[in-house]
């Protein structure tokens, strides 16, 4: 079910592996476009100010950079090693290929030409639109390059159990019912007590328990166990594994 | 093996996998990088399928993922590469589309010619291609007497007349070439309203008997800008094909092989607008070069582009 709702795009490699990337969708590139474009601008008006004193030849000099920058712009930045536009940098985001890799000059030229479809019909309707139907978020010039837009940085999840004793499960549970254990375990220091009962409660035919007073604190307990803490830990040191 | 004691036993090559994507590609030692790599996609893999924490997941797929950009990193960018890619590539994938190229020619041309002898016989149908003023304006601007010939009077610098040109021709060819992605129609339709424009402008200039300055003016720079046209074109076509008729192939991975395959076109023409914009800005527009002069230029230009996508590279 995850895979339906979720933007997470994987790529495998020749080792076997799957890559995943977080594909970045309408709302943050609309963001980061925004941003391009007021840089765009400011970089046009002020080269307009300097060069309103070169006259004709000045003009001349002008419409060549307004050019360069309508269309070279976004291919330069996406270019350098952040693979990004200042507005997609400001926004966390960058240009990968679809495969988990490095930006090639080839993809970053077509995705970037491509553009000139993108804006059709007004105000980039076709890449909104593809962008707002596929779940990998891509517009026309990201499907004809091969590239994808995703997120920069990862989660990194912490490694630090909520507070509880070791314990071995009072029954033998299934690899689902592990890994949920396990997962709650890890959550549990993001919810309030309260909330975290509440989620325990689901789980307590699966450790039946005398008293249902904490089923939260026993869950954390066996996720800790299974991890593989078999000892009792000080609770200082207990979330560094 | 519980999460806890996989962790312990494998973090010290995690954590020396990571050091090494900190430091320069220069200096890495290739070996060791590739088995910590190996060793890194096993353990992730280990680590998926015993459903071990997300942590330690999400670690192990962030040192790879980074790796592998490392280890695939295509290396192709460079002077010598892009020199290669226009001077070999780029007449060899020209003469592979030759289809497309031949196609988009014959819809340059043919509206061209047509429409520039209708209008030489009926000079009154320029009215039905541009308005009243645009056709004066033409009208003054191949005159024999103008001061430069192919722009209004009152813009008489070389270099806005040049930065004019590579604004708007390289963004029309970009245009040409990319909205061929619906159905080629865009490219179809850059093709026949340029021939249809151009052809008209000819005919009726003719027709006034400002042939002479019209065609020493366009005979030069012609030979990049029209050749840049239709290869834009025949790059649209392709692609429009790629979405039309993909064949065995999904429309989407269609469109990607296209759109490689003519990216370098699209590049190349850019280029040659490039060369087309200089030469009509100062030279072509220029009154005191004789109209011999001109033509004798134009024929070198000409001889100059077809031998090169005929002939380039030499066969070894």
């Amino acid at each position: 079910m995850i895979s339906t709702i979720d933007t997470v795009i994987t790529a495998e490699t020749p080792e076997g592996i799957a890559i995943s990337m977080r594909a970045a969708g309408f709302p943050v590139r609309c963001m980061a476009f925004l941003i391009d474009a007021s840089i765009r601008y400011m970089i046009v008006s002020t080269v307009a100010a300097v060069l309103a004193v070169g006259g004709r030849v000045g003009t001349g000099v002008l419409l060549i950079i307004v050019f360069l920058i309508l269309w070279l712009y976004p291919v330069i930045f996406e270019l350098m090693p952040a693979a990004a536009t200042p507005g997609k940098r400001a926004m966390g985001i960058q240009v990968m290929m679809v495969n988990g890799l490095p930006l090639t000059p080839a993809g970053c030229l077509i995705r970037n030409l491509m553009r000139a479809v993108d804006m059709l019909p007004l105000l980039y309707g076709f890449a909104i639109v593809s962008v707002l139907m596929r779940r990998d978020a891509r517009r026309l010039g990201d499907l004809a390059a091969g590239t994808l837009v995703v997120y920069r940085d990862r989660a990194s999840p912490k490694d630090d159990f909520g507070p509880g004793e070791p314990l071995p499960p009072p029954v033998p549970l299934t690899i689902r019912q592990q890994t949920a254990i396990a997962a709650f375990g890890w959550r549990v220091t993001r919810l309030t007590p309260e909330r975290a009962e509440e989620i325990a409660v689901l789980a307590a035919d699966a450790v039946p328990s005398a008293k249902d007073s904490a089923v939260a604190a026993r869950l954390v307990g066996i996720a800790r166990w299974q991890h593989g803490q078999r000892r009792l830990i000080p609770p200082d040191s207990a979330g560094q594994t | 093996m519980t999460p806890f004691d996989f962790q312990t036993a494998n973090q010290a090559s995690w954590n020396e996998l990571e050091g090494e994507l900190g430091r320069n590609q220069r200096d890495l030692d290739p070996d060791r990088f590739l088995a910590l790599y190996r060793l890194c996609c096993e353990h992730l893999a280990l680590a998926r399928s015993r459903s071990f924490p997300l942590h330690v997941i999400e670690r192990l797929s962030s040192i790879t993922s980074r790796a592998h950009q490392v280890i695939y990193r295509q290396s192709d960018a460079g002077f010598a590469r892009a020199a290669r890619a226009l001077l070999e590539d780029f007449p060899t994938t020209v003469r592979r589309l030759w289809t497309y190229v031949a196609a988009a020619t014959a819809l340059l041309m043919i509206p061209t010619i047509v429409i520039a002898i209708a209008t030489y016989l009926n000079p009154d149908l320029i009215l039905s291609i541009v308005d009243r003023t645009t056709a004066a304006e033409f009208e003054q601007m191949y005159s024999p007497a103008a001061q430069a010939i192919g722009r209004p009077r009152d813009i008489a610098s070389d270099w806005l007349m040049f930065g004019f040109y590579i604004k708007n021709n390289i963004g029309i060819a970009f245009q040409c070439y990319a909205t061929g992605v619906v159905f080629g129609l865009g490219s179809l339709y850059f093709l026949l309203a340029n021939g249809t424009f151009g052809g008209g402008i000819a005919g009726y200039v003719a027709s006034l008997g400002y042939g002479g300055t019209f065609f020493s003016f366009v005979a030069t720079h012609s030979a990049f800008e029209l050749t840049a046209i239709v290869l834009c074109g025949a790059g649209g076509l392709r692609i429009g094909q790629s979405v039309l008729l993909p064949g065995r192939l999904t429309r989407v991975a269609a469109l990607e092989i296209a759109a490689r395959e003519t990216s370098l076109i699209v590049f190349g023409a850019a280029v040659m607008l490039v060369i087309a914009a200089a030469i009509e800005a100062f030279w072509s527009s220029a009154p005191w070069v004789t109209p011999t002069a001109k033509y004798v230029c134009a024929g070198f230009c000409w001889t100059l582009v077809l031998c090169f996508f005929l002939r380039r590279p030499r066969a070894k």
